[in-house]
């Protein structure tokens, strides 16, 4: 009886464990409970879900850094200016803007007759109070990085603000076109951790729910001051695994999946329920080669290491065919992208470079890179392309963090022990794409330039572009700039991903743009 | 004749005319035990031969993924590679890295146990205390934690796994020794004044070999899907290694397009830790003398 | 025996303070800056330090040590690095899914094993006797995840009976939790087998058959409820099992728990959000424990407690 007893305690325990966790979230999950229960099926509303993969990191839009915070945020919130789906810049919240002579001062024209969710209007003084946060060191946001180069925010009247930035910077929109703009009455009232789970902004959707990791709903803004969605919620819910992202979208629990696994295409051809999208990305993959490292320091070595490599058989058996070779250092849908004489796989001339470089029988190295399955499978294919020049690579998967501890680490380039590092870039523009990665005051622990490019005549064409507001002098010199970085061969370049993403026939109205970021602004589905 | 009185000689205690035979009688009737151990001898020889018909390394981009065919029976990976050529030199890598790891938890855990069931008192309470500690990071994590701190690797895992299975053999070991020494014959031979030493190596770890090898055969199951699952997560051997479980890390990656990558390494998997899961029954009811 | 469970009790104390400074040891351990992983690849070196100096990242060792247990018993148990959020609104909402998750994958393990069991014993060295048995040890043979991708293949993608990820329903447990039990299922089936051959042995038992009672309450009356103790055992033992594979099956089937909370905090290095799990995991873990050997104390008078 005693043991009946005692198993009888142990089930009470758990139940009540149960109870008690069930207790805290009631509050939150009564209302949706009550709306999937109690609405007329006449009215159900029209709910669609996008599967992503990756969790949800934060909804404060000035404190995010990921693509996917990204796309949550930008179903709730809007900037002045955002990219369209080829990477050009639109105005959004703003009208237009000027700029002076010296390129120190920006205008922007706000559009009239915009409100918050919560009913603040949207003026120049709203705008300001978004920037004046951006700006403040002692918030440390992360999108600060983006506003660095600005020194004051004034409001000129109701509708006109000016900016001012303490030297000439030629990306400053796309910089303008990352801070999306808060309602100044909400940050008041949750202050800066409550406006991460409570967001009030201009956009197309107006926030529902968030359950971190679980999934993040926002029901469409009746009051949108454009044409919006014609669904009535929209769901992002976070599906790791690969096959449990496609067997939703299968059996219609997605409407919409991002990524769409690469090697999974094949299993979906058939299905005449689904979609598959291609679009091209601003992703480049490569690996940076350490010229600080003996091996590498040799050009003719980094050469024969890009003739060494199959670009073609990259994009085949690492990307499943949806890759296209990299032609420059930046991805071709980067503005001033040229086109550079490729390097053609040949391994003789390879090996010939070897040899004059004084390693006729190759030698050994290594190659990092993160643990999951995709990164992986990219080191071997290296490693194995390599294999036939002598070059012996060995593997080394390091989980995420443990990664960049290794790299970051080295205070100077002698401390350094990365040899090659198997990784991709996304920007939205050139500067972004190129001064983090190319100029010799962002080697580590700075920023990653991890390859140690140290070229004096590099790093003045990156600073003479980023301060040259006249585009065609810009691209003149990212062109020649382009050249340079090239024939040095700081890399193994490799390919730019080409983004997959699927949906089901009945979907309409989602896009992800070359960054990879999700719009359902005009979200609509005929299921 | 010389053998057999030999083993006369040193099974003395237990009063058994011949425990090997009468083991070996036993053991015979367990048919799914006997086909057990018959398979973990057939991957023993493919681990010690290797007889595999491709170079494993050897890639070939025109022909990746492709099924199941003449030329390649279990059909190629996303290189291009023989899907049954690295299964068969993988044999050597998995069961390696069980082998060691489960020895290593068991040789340390016994030890604990041992003294933790004979001995008691704060010596027991110290041990038990350690295993709660180990056990209160459950199995896997603690394995991943372990390899996060001092990096992945086969190695590493070897480490990782170990150490996870000390406390399980702690446990057994101390239960059966707790009843062992309950058992009037023990309390005997202390009332007689035996010496402690003696007691142990001659009544109580003999005692505990059942449960013993029964839990050693059991781990062995669970550390291959131990080293599965870390492959799985990421933490686990180095891809370019033949290693079963980052196959079939990589090849739920192909689950619609080529589930043979899925399909074999899980099987071999599969087939193997159940092989040592029977055998791990059969032995259990050979040699747990209560139930006969 | 009231004395034991109150030595027990006191000693929970000071393992918990070698558990939470092996903790804090084990997430300092591992390399990895988080205010580098937080801040992201295109961080400038200036934020990258404002972040360490504010998460309080430059104090020594032992001034984090001290913040971090002040916090845990003064209740502040302080931000999740990564978001932002109040540790505790990050942690209670994975609770739910964890512990439903473990729940069902025992109580369906508990009956299917209990059942396999004893129809395996009865039926001892029989044909069914194998059959069921090797169908039980195929449940342990299986690697978690694998399982886990193959069922929802089969029952959500093929057939569409159940749906393929998430919580949004009690029916999205179901696959779950059978891939998370199917080796508990195969471990008690085993003992409970085992326990019942050994018990059906027993004086008692046979006594009971003498006297002429049915087979079906000898059965279920006087074996089972004796082998049941061992299960209790199993039980208690497997609870770690259960919450390292539910970071798998917590993967495979998207579902939002602490297991998946866990390895995910870990990867970015959120320190605050693995502390407090994992202080959460062990003490839980500890307090089960107990109660198995105080159970195995009850069912089994012989052992003594020192």
């Amino acid at each position: 009886m005693k043991k009946l007893i005692a198993l009888f305690i142990v089930i009470v325990m758990s139940v009540t464990f149960v109870a008690c966790s069930n207790n805290t979230e009631e509050a939150g999950n009564k209302a949706t409970d009550e709306t999937a229960t109690n609405t007329p099926v006449e009215n159900e509303d029209v709910n669609m879900t996008i599967a992503v993969n990756a969790e949800i990191i934060s909804l404060d839009p000035h404190d995010i850094s990921d693509t996917l915070s990204g796309s949550a945020t930008s179903t709730m919130y809007e900037s002045l200016y955002d990219y369209k789906l080829d990477m050009s810049l639109e105005p959004v919240l703003a009208t237009g803007y000027d700029v002076s002579e010296d390129g120190l001062e920006y205008t922007f024209y706000i559009r009239e007759g915009v409100t918050f969710h919560d009913g603040t209007p949207l003026n120049a003084e709203a705008v300001k109070y978004n920037f004046d946060r951006v700006s403040n060191k002692e918030k440390n946001l992360k999108r600060r990085r983006n506003l660095l180069h600005v020194v004051s925010t004034e409001v000129i009247d109701e509708y006109t603000l000016l900016v001012k930035l303490d030297a000439p910077f030629a990306p400053m929109l796309n910089r303008i076109a990352s801070i999306k703009i808060i309602s100044p009455a909400a940050l008041e009232k949750y202050g800066d951790k409550g406006i991460i789970t409570n967001p009030v902004g201009t956009g197309p959707y107006v926030f529902e729910e968030w359950t971190p990791g679980d999934k993040m709903v926002v029901r469409t803004n009746e009051n949108y001051w454009r044409e919006g969605p014609k669904i009535d919620t929209l769901t992002f819910k976070p599906v790791t695994e690969n096959g449990a992202r496609i067997a939703m979208l299968q059996t219609g629990d997605a409407d919409f999946i991002y990524p769409m696994p690469t090697e999974q295409v094949k299993a979906v051809e058939g299905d005449k329920n689904i979609e598959v999208i291609e679009g091209p990305s601003t992703i480049a993959r490569f690996t940076f080669l350490n010229m600080s490292k003996e091996i590498f320091s040799d050009v003719r070595v980094r050469q024969a290491i890009n003739y060494a490599i199959d670009k073609k058989a990259y994009a085949k058996v690492v990307k499943s065919g949806y890759a296209v070779p990299l032609t420059s250092h930046v991805p071709s849908t980067i503005t001033y992208h040229v086109a550079q004489p490729e390097y053609e796989y040949n391994l003789e001339k390879a090996k010939k470079l070897m040899a004059e470089a004084g390693y006729p029988n190759g030698f050994k190295t290594h190659i990092w890179a993160p643990n999951d399955t995709e990164n992986m499978k990219g080191m071997q294919f290296i490693s194995q392309q390599l294999s036939k020049i002598g070059i012996e690579v060995e593997v080394v998967p390091m989980e995420e963090g443990t990664l960049s501890d290794s790299i970051y680490k080295a205070k100077t380039p002698e401390e350094s022990t990365v040899n090659m590092w198997y990784v991709s870039w996304s920007a939205f523009d050139f500067d972004g794409a190129t001064a983090k990665l190319f100029h010799s005051a962002n080697i580590p622990p700075t920023a990653p330039n991890v390859s140690y490019y140290m070229n004096p005549k590099a790093d003045e064409l990156i600073e003479a572009g980023a301060i040259e507001v006249d585009p065609e002098k810009r691209a003149k010199i990212y062109a020649e700039l382009q050249e340079i970085i090239w024939n040095d061969a700081p890399w193994i370049f490799l390919g730019s991903d080409v983004l997959l993403s699927a949906k089901r026939s009945t979907t309409e109205g989602i896009f992800v743009d070359p960054s990879g970021g999700i719009i359902a602004t005009q979200a609509a589905t005929s299921k | 004749m010389e053998e057999v009185k030999m083993q006369e000689a040193k099974y003395e205690d237990f009063k058994i005319e011949n425990p090997m035979k009468e083991f070996a009688r036993k053991f015979l009737k367990k048919k799914s035990a006997v086909v057990s151990l018959g398979f973990i001898f057939f991957l023993v020889i493919l681990a010690i031969f290797q007889p595999a018909p491709y170079d494993i390394d050897e890639t070939d981009y025109d022909n990746i993924l492709s099924e199941p065919n003449s030329e390649h029976l279990f059909g190629t990976d996303e290189y291009g590679r023989d899907v049954l050529s690295r299964i068969i030199t993988g044999t050597r890598l998995s069961l390696s890295v069980a082998v060691t790891a489960v020895t290593i938890g068991a040789f340390l855990g016994s030890i604990l146990g041992i003294i933790a069931g004979y001995y008691g008192g704060l010596l027991e309470s110290l041990i038990m205390r350690f295993c709660d500690i180990l056990f209160s990071f459950p199995g896997l994590l603690l394995a991943i934690g372990i390899v996060a701190i001092i990096g992945p690797g086969l190695t590493n895992v070897v480490i990782a796994i170990s150490i996870y299975g000390i406390p399980t053999f702690t446990r057994v070991i101390r239960s059966s020794t707790l009843s062992i020494k309950e058992l009037l014959y023990i309390e005997a031979s202390r009332s007689i004044g035996v010496s402690d030493t003696r007691l142990l190596v001659k009544h109580i770890f003999p005692g505990t070999l059942p449960a013993l090898i029964v839990t050693y055969t059991m781990r062995m199951g669970t550390a291959i899907i131990s080293a599965a699952s870390l492959s799985f997560l990421g933490f686990g051997a180095s891809p370019t290694n033949p290693d079963w479980g980052a196959m079939l890390s990589t090849g739920r990656d192909y689950i619609g397009v080529a589930p043979h990558m899925l399909l074999y390494p899980g099987l071999m998997i599969f087939f193997t830790v159940l092989a040592f899961n029977l055998l791990g029954d059969g032995l259990r009811d050979t040699l747990d003398p209560k139930l006969d | 025996m009231k004395q034991y469970v109150l030595k027990r009790l006191l000693n929970i104390i000071p393992i918990m303070i070698v558990v939470s400074i092996i903790i804090f040891m084990f997430i300092h351990l591992i390399p990895g800056d988080p205010a580098r992983i937080i801040a992201g690849q295109k961080a400038t070196l200036e934020e990258i330090e404002i972040m360490r100096e504010q998460l309080g990242l430059n104090d020594p060792y032992i001034v984090q040590y001290k913040n971090f247990m002040l916090g845990i018993l003064t209740g502040d148990w302080g931000n999740s690095l990564k978001t932002g959020l109040p540790v505790w609104e990050v942690i209670i909402p994975r609770m739910k899914p964890t512990l439903i998750l473990a729940i069902f994958s025992i109580v369906w393990s508990v009956i299917a094993g209990i059942s396999i069991g004893v129809i395996s014993a009865i039926n001892r060295g029989k044909l069914i006797d194998y059959i069921v048995m090797v169908g039980a040890s195929s449940g342990i043979s299986l690697p978690l995840f694998w399982l886990g991708l193959m069922l929802m293949q089969i029952f959500s993608v093929k057939l569409g009976w159940f749906p393929t990820t998430g919580i949004d329903s009690l029916s999205s447990y179901v696959l779950p939790s059978i891939t998370l039990g199917a080796g508990i299922t195969a471990m008690i089936a085993r003992y409970t087998r085992s326990s019942m051959i050994e018990i059906l042995k027993e004086n008692y038992i046979r006594t009971s058959r003498a006297k002429g009672l049915s087979e079906f309450i000898v059965i279920n009356k006087h074996a089972l409820r004796n082998s049941l103790v061992d299960v209790i055992t199993i039980v208690g033992l497997q609870f770690g099992f259960l919450l390292a594979g539910s970071v798998l099956v917590e993967t495979v089937f998207a579902i939002p728990g602490l297991g998946r909370l866990l390895i995910d905090s870990i990867l970015f290095r959120d320190y605050t959000v693995v502390q407090t799990v994992l202080l959460i995991f062990t003490f839980q873990f500890i307090i089960i424990n107990l109660i198995v050997d105080v159970l195995y104390g009850v069912a089994n008078p012989k052992i003594r407690y020192q």
